[in-house]
């Protein structure tokens, strides 16, 4: 078998990361001015562009003969429906992120290492969803992490982002530690950490109380970064304060790597005992309904765009926990499908909220920080969004998409997502389950207090003063924006689109549940 | 319970783990919850290592703790790079100083 195209989806971007640092400051070397560094701009378009070489070679391989295995040593690296997923999501959400981010930081000290990081954070998240044993899991998601403590403290000279910055950090650091022991119970429970050899030691009845205890780290650990309630407190501050481009990255791929993250383990841990699914089925709709509820009552205080948005994600993953955990407690394949497909339409609606409102920020705040020489950016609230359709009007409308299909208003992405999560929901003919699905709706309801304001203040007639004051917006910056609108439309009008990726990903979790 | 030594372990995988913590909770100076942090990690290293023995696949259980201390490493002198930061920045190392972000 033919592996060799899976295997450079990961190691391009990886590889190609020191490379842009280095193409970027043998660039930077001549000019002493804070100009955009082309070389290290260009280099990173080039690696992610490139990384679409392997990914369709490698999406090719899986649908012809099914997911593909590749061993070095003790490291083995697994390519299924669900590390396609996960690879697409970051892949086209890092490209996207790439083009934008040229003229958002273009008069930014140390692009080079904006870049070369990104970069590393796609791969490390491509490989993250291909890791097939627990050691392999916690080295990507661990290097995942690393570059984005790097990415969110970008902003060096910001209080706010070095606050954000050391939140994160510290936190993150708990949740990995407590990884770390989870997997030392495994390990001396099972006496492996191969994921598939873990599944058969678990279905020869060794389901000890050790390997509950293992599975609820691994809840824990893993919930740090997927922001699972009562451990989401770094996650507003983070997203808020990272240049906006890597706040779509974190809130549209990374909290959602970190729950692909979680699944890996407890979908082993599972096994074959019908308790487990029950149980782990149970505990994630728990967390998906507190995910919700908190989420959107704390966004629904908010007048800072970004941090609104920050709040916003803590409800979607919500969303996902309840499709996925609808799906393992009742072991039916649209539950984990309609979670799955969440993840993706939610990658490409925040993704396209936050790039709208960076380019908002860059126009209004970040020029004009540039031009009188502040040390603080200024938070972009949602007073400063009135009347943005006026001057701005693409952004006005992929805002307005973006936070309208995030409240599931049909023709959109979100919509169809939802949809069929309670769609699943209500199949199982369960009150409880049913009594959640109503609850989510209600939630659903409830998120739009909050997004319909933005969309009223961008259509708003009266620009406000810094709207008026405001820069025109690069090119580069309009692209992205038009494909995220482009897909987030599409998806809503034919679902169908992503069957090939959402289908896979949800049975690929299911067989390995063993239903 | 036995006097075995993966008891010993387990008391002071549970011990390094409550220190740090406590720490982490406790401490306001970067530079010591950086130092916090190291300390739980010693924690999980010392129950990768334990659960090696435990498993007996001794040499998978080392290797991974080694790993464990290079990856960790790059954690302390990122956390340690923001100490630093903030210090030239806000001429404190309190984070109690830090906190402005809040709801």
């Amino acid at each position: 078998m033919n592996t060799t195209a899976f295997v450079w989806l990961i190691a391009l971007p990886m590889v190609a990361s020191p490379v842009i640092y280095l193409a970027g400051r043998l660039a930077a070397r001549d000019s002493q001015s804070a100009a955009q560094n082309r070389a290290a701009y260009g280099a990173g378009l080039l690696a992610l562009g490139a990384t679409w070489i392997p990914f369709v070679l490698a999406a090719r391989e899986l649908s012809l003969a099914g997911p593909a295995t590749y061993t070095v040593g003790m490291v083995s690296l697994r390519l299924d429906g669900l590390s396609l997923l996960l690879s697409a999501v970051a892949l086209a959400l890092g490209t996207l992120v790439m083009l934008y981010s040229g003229p958002y930081l273009a008069h930014e000290v140390g692009q080079e290492k904006y870049y070369a990081m990104l970069s590393a954070m796609v791969g490390a998240m491509i490989g993250l969803a291909c890791a097939a044993d627990l050691f392999n899991l916690w080295i990507w998601f661990e290097t995942m992490a690393v570059s984005s403590y790097l990415l969110v403290a970008f902003y060096r000279e910001e209080r706010a982002s070095l606050e954000a910055g050391v939140k994160y950090l510290v936190q993150s650091a708990v949740g990995s530690v407590t990884v770390l022991l989870g997997i030392a119970l495994v390990l001396a429970q099972t006496g492996t950490i191969h994921l598939d050899e873990i599944q058969g030691a678990v279905a020869m009845g060794s389901a000890t109380r050790a390997l509950w205890a293992a599975g609820a780290l691994f809840v824990v650990g893993f919930g740090v970064k997927t922001a699972l309630v009562p451990l989401h407190t770094w996650l507003p501050d983070a997203h808020a304060q990272a240049p906006s481009g890597i706040s779509a990255m974190l809130s549209g791929v990374v909290i959602e790597a970190g729950l692909v993250a979680m699944l890996r383990p407890l979908v082993a841990l599972g096994g074959l005992s019908l308790m487990a699914g029950v149980s782990w089925g149970a505990l994630l709709m728990g967390f998906g309904a507190l995910n919700m509820l908190v989420g959107n009552l704390l966004a629904l205080r908010q007048t800072q765009v970004k941090r609104l948005l920050a709040f916003s994600s803590i409800s979607h993953v919500g969303y996902m926990l309840v499709g996925i955990g609808v799906g393992l407690y009742a072991g039916q394949a649209a539950g984990v499908q309609g979670g799955f497909f969440h993840l993706l339409n939610h990658g490409l609606m925040k993704g396209l909220a936050f790039l709208a409102a960076g380019a908002l920020l860059y126009a209004l705040h970040l020029s004009h920080k540039q031009a009188t020489g502040e040390m603080e950016t200024r938070p972009l609230t949602v007073n400063d969004l009135s009347g943005a359709a006026q001057r701005y009007p693409l952004v006005a409308l992929a805002l307005s998409v973006a936070v309208l299909g995030l409240g599931g208003l049909p023709p959109l992405a979100g919509f169809m997502s939802k949809w069929q999560i309670f769609v699943a929901g209500f199949a199982t003919h369960n009150l409880l389950i049913g009594l959640l699905v109503a609850f989510a709706a209600l939630n659903s309801v409830l998120s739009l207090a909050y997004y319909a304001p933005l969309v009223n203040a961008v259509y708003r007639r009266q620009p406000s003063v810094a709207m008026l004051q405001g820069q025109p917006l690069p090119v580069a910056m309009r692209v992205p924006l038009i494909l995220l609108m482009l897909a987030v439309v599409a998806i809503g009008v034919w679902p169908s689109l992503v069957n090939w990726l959402t289908g896979p990903a949800g049975s690929a979790v299911l067989i390995a549940w063993g239903r | 319970m036995t006097f075995s030594l993966a008891n010993v372990a387990l008391v002071g995988v549970l011990g390094l783990f409550g220190i740090g913590l406590y720490g982490l909770l406790t401490i306001r100076n970067l530079i010591k919850i950086v130092v916090a942090l190291q300390i739980l990690v010693k924690a999980a290293v010392l129950a990768l290592v334990a659960a090696g023995h435990v498993s007996g696949q001794v040499h998978l259980g080392q290797s991974l703790a080694v790993t464990v201390i290079v990856a960790d490493t790059v954690v302390a002198v990122i956390g340690l790079a923001l100490a630093v930061q903030i210090r030239r920045r806000l001429g404190t190392l309190d984070v109690q100083a830090l906190s402005g972000l809040r709801g």
